[in-house]
């Protein structure tokens, strides 16, 4: 297992180069700069030579290599520079996004799951019943309707005509619920699905029939169901919990809630190249991470992975 | 079945607890001291915005939020001066005016060369007296923290006296007093402020109470302001960049008033008068299109301007923008130009008698080749609408058009010059003079020149006026070079952005009534 972990974190490093360079290219290729973004910011015209100036002093008039070579130099001593836009520390920016982004995360993947197990569980035991037909709809929906259409009504309806929540909450359990129901709904409606159908899959094996035709009591079955399915759904949260904590640019934006997806998009936007390859390295490695941790409990879980000694 | 017990168990808990124990950290800003008020007529939110009845407390959305309150920096001043912390020497009054506020007067040299400033008895929020020393420090400060003022180096600052404050320029430089009007020529106390970026001392009537770094705003009133009675004890300054946000927000009752409100929301609002009072005048950002003559007949030319009904374009656009007739509010001194109503039949009538015959297809040609123009655009400012409408309104008379989408336009097509048409937004006065705009637009080595309209005339004309003295004169000038680009077809001024604005009843002088993006909280804000 050692090793194979050790080969995983190899793995991340190679990604992390090829990421990181792709990334710099891409900016680099496109139209404008950051010198430009910056000054034309609000729409105030600035003569060329202003622009070339500052273009030179952030050394955006190096050649390409030069530029991604003294980036990466700087990132392997971890640090990852400061932002074009605004000159604070880029490490800074992303732990500030992060923290934020790790709260509406969390408490979203935590929200859709207790949500969503009960719910597949029941409507896979009562397939096609009244239930499973509603729960089914809400999937459906939940899974269709995009995010800001989700915001928009909760806001309406909680906001607006209960009054039930602030829409101009700061940083509270209060604040926190609109943006993780917003963001829960369609993770719940995924998560009812694929665990329903992992569910239902494992129903229709042999050894349920078995175990039934022998008399062994539901809730055991169910225990035995449950147990084979969960590297699938562990699989599922595992994807997941990587997707949320590349931020959610549109829930963020509408909730005033400056995670991940907004510094990205916003960096993106200003072509602040030091923030955007922060960003993709975070992202990337979060990404690693999380599957190997996902891999290392396949192993936990099922014991004849462990066994055959090497990762799934 | 152990394992998984366990295995959910473990990610259950961790989660649970992540998200409560990150859920119950506090805010890194404080409470503020005097709490926001609830509007009078809207029943507002569990917690939202708790307040004493007493205090007259504003809350406002804003579009933007900056990282930092150091004025000189970047864009930060325009905030700053919106949240009514910095004050500069002059500022703009709604009626286009410069009037003076730290500066009490000002005097110019005979040679043009050396301005003469007497300051105000203004002094900073500590107490300490506004001095020519500091001013000129502050003026030096800028220059070395923002780029955008490089310009401004060869400039000498001088305090020849407690109050008397000097700048000395290489050349005339008739607009100083519109420059000085820049949000950035805030004064700050250079030597009390420890901090610049969350709690610099500054002249105006607001003091920052609480500071979000691209975030939320609470200010307080200024006890010791120099230049009159605050009427607000205090305003909260909400980052808002979504327009549905904001909209439900004010329906919500959760905040007072704001700017910038879209299409969509101008109209739910006008639907219910008593309840917003919506406050609608021309701002400052123009939507233009440059015709690119180099490649383009002078018939094709004048077809163009003939055929584009800015009034038309400007209903569409649902009272957002008003229709141009040039870069600068009609009743601007310098925005006294005309241009030929739209004249569809005209504009056909031109293309017929310089050889163009209507195919098949009912699209013009000439020599066998179809009049196609590509309409170069950018997805900002309502621009697509517009490219939109202006390909609709041109293929209506026969002339075919293809939309060009650019994601950056100055280092795309602005660059490049490839374009027949190209459409653009920017703010065409900053503070009260023609001058930034003419220079941005009409240079000869300026980045429109490539679409073939500068000549020596017209440059000469704008050399006369960088230099021009005589504020009538000067508008004299303004007017007779951008008659030129509108008489050469060279230029198609479309629309002037609104400012709109909403606040609920009772809720007056957010600046609503002055066209400029950077002027917000003023002593006179007030909330019934």
């Amino acid at each position: 297992m050692a090793k194979y972990i050790g080969r995983r974190l190899l793995h991340l490093v190679g990604i992390l180069i090829a990421v990181s360079f792709l990334t710099f290219l891409l900016m680099y290729l496109s139209p404008g700069d950051a010198a430009m973004k910056k000054l034309n910011a609000q729409g105030v015209a600035v003569s060329e030579e202003i622009i070339e100036k500052t273009r030179e002093s952030m050394g955006l008039d190096r050649p390409f290599l030069v530029q991604y070579g003294d980036w990466a130099l700087h990132a392997l001593r971890f640090d990852l520079g400061e932002s074009y836009k605004d000159g604070f520390p880029v490490a800074g920016k992303l732990v500030k996004a992060l923290r934020y982004t790790a709260i509406l995360a969390l408490g979203s993947l935590a929200l859709a799951f207790l949500v969503a197990l009960p719910l597949a569980i029941l409507t896979a035991l009562h397939k096609d019943s009244l239930l499973d037909d509603i729960t089914r709809l809400f999937s459906f929906a939940g899974n269709s309707l995009p995010n800001f259409l989700i915001s928009v009504l909760l806001m309406y309806f909680l906001c607006v005509k209960a009054h039930l929540l602030p829409l101009t909450a700061k940083e509270s359990v209060k604040g926190l619920i609109m943006p993780c129901l917003a963001l829960s709904i369609p993770i719940c409606g995924r998560f009812i699905r694929q665990f329903r159908a992992e569910i239902l899959e494992q129903l229709g094996k042999p050894y349920v029939s078995g175990a039934r035709l022998r008399g062994v009591k539901e809730r055991y079955v169910l225990k035995n169901v449950l147990h084979n399915a969960s590297i699938s759904i562990l699989t599922i949260v595992g994807l997941s919990i990587g997707t949320l904590f590349g931020g959610s640019v549109v829930i963020e934006t509408i909730f005033r809630w400056p995670g991940l997806g907004k510094l990205a998009m916003d960096a993106i936007s200003n072509r602040d190249y030091p923030v955007i390859q922060g960003f993709v390295l975070f992202t990337s490695t979060v990404y690693v991470v999380i599957n190997l941790l996902i891999d290392i409990c396949y192993a936990w879980i099922d014991p004849r992975l462990r066994r055959k000694g090497g990762g799934a | 079945m152990k394992n998984l017990k366990k295995t959910l168990a473990l990610l259950l808990a961790l989660c649970m607890i992540l998200a409560l124990a990150a859920c119950g950290q506090k805010a890194p800003a404080e409470a503020p001291a005097a709490e926001p008020a609830p509007a009078a007529d809207a029943a507002p939110a569990a917690d939202a915005a708790p307040a004493p009845q007493e205090a007259k407390w504003l809350r406002m959305a804003t579009n933007f939020a900056y990282p930092s309150l150091d004025a000189h920096k970047d864009y930060y001043g325009w905030y700053t001066q919106i949240y009514g912390m910095t004050e500069t020497l002059y500022r703009i009054d709604a009626d286009m005016s410069v009037s003076p506020l730290l500066a009490k007067d000002s005097s110019v040299s005979e040679d043009g060369l050396t301005w003469t400033f007497t300051l105000a008895d203004a002094c900073f929020s500590n107490g300490n007296p506004v001095t020519a020393d500091m001013v000129a420090r502050n003026f030096q400060r800028l220059i070395e923290v923002n780029e955008r003022y490089d310009d401004w180096a060869d400039f000498t600052f001088t305090a020849e006296d407690e109050k008397t404050f000097v700048i000395t320029t290489p050349d005339v430089f008739p607009t100083m007093l519109v420059a000085l009007t820049d949000p950035e020529f805030a004064i700050m106390d250079l030597d009390a402020t420890t901090d610049f970026d969350n709690a610099p001392i500054c002249t105006g009537p607001f003091v920052i109470q609480s500071f979000q770094p691209e975030g939320d705003v609470e200010v307080v009133r200024n006890d010791k302001y120099w230049n009159g009675e605050v009427k607000l004890d205090g305003a909260t300054l909400f980052y808002m960049p979504d327009a549905d946000s904001k909209l439900l927000a004010m329906q919500a009752g959760e905040i007072d008033c704001y700017t910038s409100v879209d299409a969509a929301a101008k109209e739910i609002y006008e639907a219910d008068p008593a309840s917003y009072n919506l406050t609608v005048i021309p701002g400052t950002r123009m939507q233009f299109y440059v015709i690119n003559q180099t490649r383009l007949d002078d018939s094709v030319c004048a077809a163009i301007n003939l055929t584009v009904d800015c009034e038309a374009i400007a209903e569409f656009l649902k009272g957002t923008t008003s229709a141009a007739v040039g870069p600068f509010i009609a009743s601007a001194p310098y925005g006294q130009v005309t241009k030929p109503a739209p004249d569809p039949a005209a504009a056909k009538a031109l293309l017929e008698a310089d050889g163009y015959t209507l195919n098949a297809d009912g699209f013009y040609e000439k020599d066998g080749k179809v009049l196609e123009l590509s309409i170069a655009h950018y997805k900002s400012r309502q621009l697509p609408d517009l490219a939109l409408l202006m390909k609709e309104q041109l293929e209506k008379i026969g002339i075919k058009a293809t939309l060009v989408v650019e994601e950056d336009p100055d280092a795309g097509y602005v660059a490049t010059g490839d374009y027949d048409i190209a459409l653009y937004c920017m703010i065409a006065d900053t503070g009260g003079d023609p001058y930034y705009c003419v220079d941005a637009l009409y240079r000869q080595s300026g980045k429109w020149a490539k679409a073939g309209f500068p000549t020596d005339e017209s440059e000469a004309l704008i050399n006369q006026l960088q230099f021009e003295t005589d504020i009538d004169q000067r508008a004299a000038l303004a007017n007779q070079i951008v008659q030129m680009s509108i008489d050469d077809n060279a230029f198609g001024y479309v629309g002037l952005f609104n400012k709109v604005s909403v606040a609920r009843p009772g809720v007056t002088g957010f600046s609503e009534d002055i066209p400029f993006d950077f002027y917000g909280l003023t002593p006179e804000t007030d909330i019934a």
